[in-house]
């Protein structure tokens, strides 16, 4: 019966929901009542799995610091952060109706996550300049036409390349647009028909991969 | 546009369900996928542990990204298999909040099936909220841990350079899967193996070797080949001055 309640009930819900979706979209020219009504449990429901996603999330951090597993402490500070933010922001909501207007809440948000953020930003940002600068290497030829197309965009987009000759601007902007835009399309249309199949196969509950894990247990 | 699409569904709709009749079908081995494997050996031999990913583009909300992350998904369930089967390590970098409870899920039930449930570990799991210390966090763990080989499958925005070169740096093995098109040359430099835009979606079913699946494999082939067809008939009508194709569809 569980299983029966965990997978076959779900497949059967992704199914209908999925057939009525597509109802929706190919035979009625405009929005349904009763589809919006769906898209509305839609949203509840991921907003549900946000929640899930939470409790686990405190499950595993307090399970950590009760064993005192290697780097409790950081745990800790999750679960004492996760606390103080939900009651701040809950206690900001329900006498305002935001959960900003609460002193401690917004606090902590701008002086504490933001800077935070900010301050790692800058730092995988330096990183992604020396990853792309190393990436960019002829590794093999696939790699190596992509270094000489990098070249010329950036020789036709600094100053200095058009200084050193004009032809750079040119070939650049050949690159950038005619060069690279069929190709980019062709990716987004096979990837589209790759994400049709997909769904075809996650509405006839075969793609099961995620319905957490495939076959039988 | 609407025809063309209901056309392009049934197509896949036929193949799926006529495949069951054909003797015997192929479809090309996907080198990326057959290295999975090898990726999962080359931590065992090394005592190292296997790093995923499915990157942070994807939520599950979003419907052109978060199919990109349950498909990625479904790769970690055969990653996770073959790491329980070896007795490797697994790391599951998982920024995404509602995806969650799914990468959870699916790695137990992968280390159940092959007898192993004892082995899974939650803190395998980690969620970090935010790019950039999901980042730093994950870089991090690639000086402290050295993982042997690396997944980056799923949606990804810069991220894919930034993991993929760090890595390199380590001198794991890569292999890498998405279908965010301004991402694929970074993953494409820094990886061993890739999977293209539709591969990522047709890997899960390419692994299973399951009928059904790969008959919607083959439908997807036909849809290509038929858009390829009507791309090369609007070209060439396009190139005469006649717009018909670019009228009906829109374009």
């Amino acid at each position: 019966m569980s299983q029966i309640l965990k997978r076959e009930v779900v497949y059967a819900i992704t199914g209908i929901v999925t057939i009525l979706m597509l109802v929706e979209y190919f035979f009625f020219p405009e929005s349904q009542t009763w589809a919006e009504m769906i898209r509305t449990w839609g949203i509840i429901i991921y907003n549900i799995s946000l929640g899930l996603g939470a409790v686990r999330l405190s499950m595993a951090h307090s399970m950590s610091v009760q064993r005192r597993r290697e780097n409790w402490q950081y745990s800790a500070v999750l679960l004492v952060a996760l606390v103080v933010m939900t009651l701040t922001g809950l206690a900001g909501y329900f006498t305002t109706g935001l959960q900003t207007s609460n002193v401690i809440y917004n606090w902590l948000f701008v002086n504490v996550y933001t800077p935070l953020g900010a301050t790692l930003y800058p730092i995988t940002g330096f990183y992604i300049f020396s990853a792309a600068y190393r990436a960019f290497r002829a590794r093999n030829v696939d790699a190596a036409l992509m270094l000489i197309a990098g070249c010329f965009v950036i020789l036709s987009n600094a100053p200095a390349g058009e200084a050193i000759w004009v032809g750079f601007a040119t070939i650049g902007e050949w690159f950038r647009f005619t060069g690279q835009v069929p190709g980019m399309r062709t990716f987004a249309l096979v990837g589209t028909l790759g994400m049709i199949a997909y769904g075809f196969r996650a509405l006839l509950g075969k793609e099961r991969g995620f319905y957490a894990g495939g076959g039988e247990e | 546009m609407t025809f063309i699409l209901m056309i392009l569904t049934f197509i896949v709709m036929y193949y799926y369900m006529a495949i069951n009749k054909e003797e015997e079908y192929h479809i090309r081995t996907m080198p990326a996928m057959t290295a999975i494997p090898e990726a999962v050996g080359r931590a065992a031999e090394m005592g190292k542990p296997v790093f995923w990913t499915p990157g942070i583009a994807g939520p599950l909300s979003d419907s052109t990204q978060g199919p990109q992350t349950l498909a990625a998904i479904s790769i970690l369930e055969y990653v996770t298999e073959e790491c329980a089967k070896a007795g490797v390590e697994l790391a599951a970098y998982c920024p995404l909040s509602d995806a969650i409870p799914l990468v959870e899920e699916t790695m137990r039930t992968a280390y159940l099936r092959q007898g192993k449930p004892e082995e899974f570990n939650v803190e395998q799991i980690v969620f970090i909220e935010g790019q950039s210390a999901y980042l730093s966090g994950t870089l991090g763990y690639f000086q402290r841990a050295r993982p042997a080989s690396n997944i980056l499958m799923g949606g990804f925005y810069y991220e894919a350079v930034v993991i993929g070169e760090a890595g390199n740096t380590i001198g794991a093995m890569q292999i890498g899967g998405t279908n965010n098109t301004h991402q694929m040359p970074f993953l494409v430099a820094t990886c061993d193996y890739m999977l293209l835009a539709e591969e990522l979606f047709a890997a899960g079913a390419a692994i299973s070797r399951n009928r059904d699946m790969l008959g919607s494999i083959k439908g997807e082939d036909i849809m290509k080949l038929l858009l390829v067809a009507l791309t090369g008939v609007g070209f060439l009508l396009g190139a005469a001055g006649i717009t018909v194709i670019a009228d009906i569809l829109g374009w």
